[in-house]
């Protein structure tokens, strides 16, 4: 469509007032986005960016740039909140509970897709299920629960609800996938004379990989932001994981704003290095579903 | 698919998940369902009150305040974020400098812990050094000033604005992967035809991503009601319950007032709510599919 195609004048003068129509359309089309980008990435920065200004300078100038940078903040975080007790608590539970659901997962996924058995789909349709079950409505006998299992107020009591409800999304992520697999995947294991189990590990597990990932960081970022199950099974403040032990600092300090954001910052900073470091997977993992209906 | 003779190994194989997910994810539901008709505080032995809790509950004004947030939430999430992630997409969904970028930018309120974004948000609507007046006075709407969160009558919306900017992204990601799919020879062919970008757009960019749009719908109907973190952790339901949804109530009954029995109704109400709102959605977007 270039003006050097056109035959006659006219057409050249259309061009020319197409293209400035389409010239604003661009302006207009990056001013939107620029809005957008600043509404969704300022209140975060405003809040970093406050964290390093003294008492005195937030409360004259809440909202630029810190006249000077102060990390005197941090060091109170640090002392106060006990972030880095959290923080290893948030790690191990996350981990943990990670591990236990990826590894009976991907074994359950294994059975659900490369065999045929009468129960075989409602016990998919069963797994799947779940992800339809409201988290608070299971937190009154959850309590219970762990009350008469005796581990109430101890990382197990986090474990495993964290890995119950991450099964529903992994085993739709590693079903799904290890369905694809050609049935001649395994032929040939068996012919070398492999079992049932040898088959899972060194022909089905590896070539799962890929999807395996995805679930670990999906449902790792998932029991690293949880929160309700923590509020309420978790009573001993070293026992606490981050959402919860942010919140409670952030009650026991409300006023002082500084401090908090300061603590804030730094259960960010590592959540933002992560995102940023495995940003496709986690995308993926997180979309996935709906866009395959 | 393979036959396997022994349906020992194929139990063995499923057993460890499903024991798990069964007991930690799925028992609890029905345990509630038990609990709800009882009376106790968690200490005292159980007492048997047969439907009391629940005709208690509607009689209850905090409960259905709670309840209509709930709708509130659900309303806002659907009519904010759907419609702003949909335009946002389909803005991007051409070339434009800095795609990627805008991308990273657009999905992180997603991933930031909900813990993390409340506490944020609090501060950004505080009265005095918080930036959302700040702003206001900035731009000399001073009369605009407001106490976001302590004012029963903006509380909520102040929750609602929140909700909807923590997950704009997840929707406008969906979308734009969605808006990749669409064929361009379909849209070569309307444009050859003398379509511009509007009718292209609307009959057939929307058309074909259609399907997706009603699943994103469902979505943030179900991840709406899932709503609890954000608001225990902004307001925790105050100021005078004004903010409370159903699932804030459940906790504060149960936890702080030790009504287990009622906690666990409510626990029941929410559980009911849930399915029934979702099975709903899947009959329309089946519909609306066939």
């Amino acid at each position: 469509m270039d003006a050097a195609y056109s035959p006659s004048r006219i057409d050249d003068r259309f061009s020319r007032k197409a293209r400035v129509k389409k010239r604003i359309g661009r302006v207009i089309v990056y001013a939107v986005l620029l809005g957008f980008a600043v509404v969704n990435a300022y209140p975060i920065l405003w809040m970093v960016m406050n964290s390093f200004k003294s008492k005195q300078n937030f409360a004259l100038n809440p909202f630029g740039w810190p006249t000077e940078w102060v990390l005197a903040n941090y060091a109170e975080a640090w002392e106060t909140a006990n972030i880095g007790t959290y923080f290893f608590n948030s790690v191990f539970v996350g981990l943990v509970a990670v591990a236990v659901s990826i590894l009976t997962g991907a074994l359950a996924a294994y059975f659900l897709s490369r065999f045929e058995f009468k129960l075989r789909a409602p016990l998919y349709g069963f797994f799947v299920m779940g992800m339809l079950v409201p988290i608070h409505a299971t937190l009154v006998p959850m309590f219970i629960l762990m009350q008469h299992l005796k581990i109430i107020n101890t990382h197990l009591a986090l474990i495993l609800p964290y890995a119950a409800f991450s099964m529903p999304i992994t085993l739709f992520l590693l079903t799904s996938f290890m369905a694809t697999f050609p049935k001649e995947v395994e032929e040939s294991a068996v012919m070398d004379g492999c079992g049932v189990w040898r088959i899972f590990v060194s022909v089905i597990l590896p070539m799962t990989r890929p999807v395996i990932a995805t679930a670990v960081i999906l449902n790792f970022i998932n029991n690293w932001n949880e929160f309700s199950f923590a509020l309420v099974l978790i009573n001993d403040d070293s026992l606490r994981t981050l959402p919860l032990g942010l919140a409670n600092f952030a009650g026991e300090h409300f006023t002082n704003y500084t401090g908090q954001m300061a603590a804030l910052t730094m259960v960010l900073i590592p959540t933002l290095v992560f995102y940023l470091l495995l940003e496709k997977h986690i995308v993926r993992g997180m979309t996935q579903g709906a866009v395959k209906g | 698919m393979h036959l396997l003779k022994n349906p020992w190994k194929i139990g063995a194989g499923i057993a460890p998940a499903f024991l798990i997910y069964t007991i930690f994810c799925i028992v609890p539901i029905f345990v509630s369902f038990y609990y709800s008709f009882m009376s106790w505080n968690g200490f005292s032995p159980m007492q048997f009150v047969g439907l009391a809790n629940y005709k208690a509950i509607l009689q209850d004004p905090v409960f259905w305040l709670s309840f209509r947030n709930n709708i509130l939430v659900v309303l806002a999430s659907v009519f904010g974020q759907v419609p702003i992630a949909l335009v946002l997409a389909l803005i991007l969904n051409r070339k434009v400098k800095g795609a990627k970028f805008f991308r990273t930018i657009a999905f992180m309120p997603v991933v930031i812990s909900t813990v993390v974004i409340s506490l944020t948000w609090k501060m950004i609507f505080n009265v005095e050094y918080g930036m959302f007046n700040w702003i206001l006075q900035k731009i000399g709407l001073e009369f605009l000033r407001q106490n976001w969160l302590g004012d029963p009558d903006l509380a909520m919306f102040a929750v609602c604005v929140v909700i909807i900017w923590q997950y704009v992204g997840l929707y406008f990601i969906i979308f734009m992967s969605a808006l990749q799919t669409v064929p361009s020879e379909i849209l070569e062919a309307a444009e050859l035809d003398g379509a511009n970008e509007w009718q292209k757009t609307w009959y057939v960019t929307l058309p074909s991503i259609w399907n997706v749009i009603l699943v994103s719908i469902v979505l943030c109907i179900s991840g709406s009601l899932k709503t609890f973190d954000l608001i225990f952790v902004m307001t925790s339901g105050g100021p005078a319950n004004a903010t409370e949804v159903m699932a804030t109530y459940m906790y504060t009954e149960t936890f702080r007032g030790l009504r287990y029995g009622y906690g666990s109704a409510i626990s029941v109400l929410i559980f009911v709510f849930s399915i029934g709102m979702i099975s709903l959605c899947m009959k329309w977007l089946g519909r609306r599919v066939a």
